[in-house]
């Protein structure tokens, strides 16, 4: 009988936990070698996704999905309808996500998106996660306390408002569509792109700011 | 499985820290982590679920102190060593004192670019049955979870909802994260926070994605 065969994965994790050294760098520098002289890793292969997720893919991604959907009211109803389908229009604005529903704010409606049971999130479209969203803090209250939540992100939401919180339970990732600013009717779709903050599409943000664009 | 990473609407965690620095990695190391998870070979049986459910299982101090990215390489890990791919000293050690791995090749720089273009893994299946509710059902989900991985959090179970979309059939985790298969309906269901958290003076509306198996008519 192998090693493996009667040993339970809470096992596992402990016997991992009492042997590898606290640090997580060192952890990481271990577990890639290992993977090296398994045959099971390709070192360039971790550059090459080091590379695409730190330059090309993130909430520049996401931020130009919004501003298409600004300012073509067609693909909008598309998004809205299939975001799955609709996102593959935009060459380039985000990598392939098997399933996307995008919620819209609107004057009346606000949406907040959180992942309680683990940390789903739009990585396709809108880059790694940030490390508040992956804690026990907002996991935890998101769903129960979430104008207490939107208040630490300078968000105040008069009690008027309808609050929808989406927590990610399936494979299908959830994107916000904050609404566009007024004062942008003459902008193009990049100078739209620059005032779109990532947490506006998580539903952290709210209220975007046209002066925090480019010109 | 009713473990610590089940964290809906639990209490004590204190404030969110809303002035962390905008960026996609934080240390070199976050960065690498990343992309291993990315880059290495997976046995075939290590499904999402599996991954999901063994990180579960992270001592439940590890799980809410240690670094996110350093669980998915403990996950990993622990995978490895259940799978008999690798043993914890090998793990320790960085080292390989047996076999290479029988998963092939792995694979090179070229699968990042290819896997923009390439369709991404798909949830849903094909399905004959009939789906049990429709938009506007009323539903109450299972009191109880189980021992295994369950995409039902503890905050919404015994409680009653609405369906606001059927979405199709999904692989459903629970069975996915044992090796199983198996497609069932998957509905996203609207719960009203008052009803979740009584006499909290809540009204907005939580929603969750939902397999049939979680529901009964209500």
């Amino acid at each position: 009988m192998s090693e493996h065969d009667h040993k339970s994965v809470g096992d596992i994790h402990h016997e991992l936990h009492s042997h590898l050294p606290p640090d997580p760098a060192l952890r990481v520098k271990a577990m890639e070698s290992l993977l090296i002289e398994k045959g099971m890793l390709d070192p360039a292969t971790v550059d090459a996704w080091v590379e695409a997720y730190s330059e090309k893919i993130g909430p520049k991604c996401g931020a130009a999905i919004v501003a298409k959907a600004w300012t073509d009211p067609e693909f909008k109803a598309r998004l809205l309808e299939n975001g799955t389908e609709a996102v593959k229009e935009l060459d380039g604005a985000g990598w392939a996500v098997a399933h996307l529903r995008v919620i819209e704010n609107t004057d009346d409606v606000h949406n907040l998106v959180v992942c309680t049971l683990c940390s789903c999130y739009p990585h396709a479209i809108l880059g790694p996660p940030p490390n508040w969203y992956k804690m026990a803090a907002y996991r935890s209250r998101a769903v129960r306390e979430p104008r207490a939540v939107l208040e630490e992100f300078g968000v105040h939401l008069p009690d008027k408002i309808d609050l929808r919180v989406w927590d990610s339970t399936s494979e299908l990732r959830y994107l916000v569509l904050p609404q566009r600013p007024a004062g942008t009717d003459d902008w193009d779709e990049e100078r739209l792109a620059s005032i779109i903050t990532r947490n506006s599409m998580i539903g952290t943000h709210r209220d975007l700011d046209p002066a925090a664009g480019s010109a | 499985m009713d473990g610590i990473h089940d964290l809906g609407g639990r209490q004590g965690f204190g404030k969110v820290d809303v002035d962390e620095k905008e960026e996609a990695f934080h240390s070199d190391w976050e960065a690498r982590a990343y992309g291993i998870v990315r880059a290495m070979s997976k046995a075939p049986d290590w499904t999402l679920d599996k991954f999901r459910f063994t990180r579960e299982q992270i001592d439940p101090a590890d799980y809410l102190t240690r670094p996110y990215y350093d669980q998915w390489l403990q996950a990993y890990a622990a995978l490895m060593v259940g799978s008999g791919v690798a043993n914890v000293d090998e793990i320790v050690n960085g080292h390989s004192a047996g076999p290479s791995s029988d998963l092939g090749t792995p694979r090179g720089p070229d699968s990042v670019v290819a896997e923009k273009g390439a369709a991404a893994v798909q949830f849903e299946r094909p399905y004959d049955k009939p789906f049990q509710f429709e938009v506007g059902s009323r539903v109450q989900t299972k009191p109880h979870a189980h021992k295994g991985h369950t995409r039902l959090p503890a905050y919404v179970r015994g409680h009653m909802g609405e369906v606001i979309e059927v979405r199709g059939a999904f692989i459903f985790p629970d069975d996915s994260a044992q090796g199983v298969e198996r497609a069932e309906p998957m509905y996203t269901a609207a719960f009203k926070a008052s009803d979740l958290w009584p006499g909290e003076g809540l009204n907005h509306l939580v929603h969750l994605d939902l397999w049939e198996s979680y529901l009964e008519p209500a």
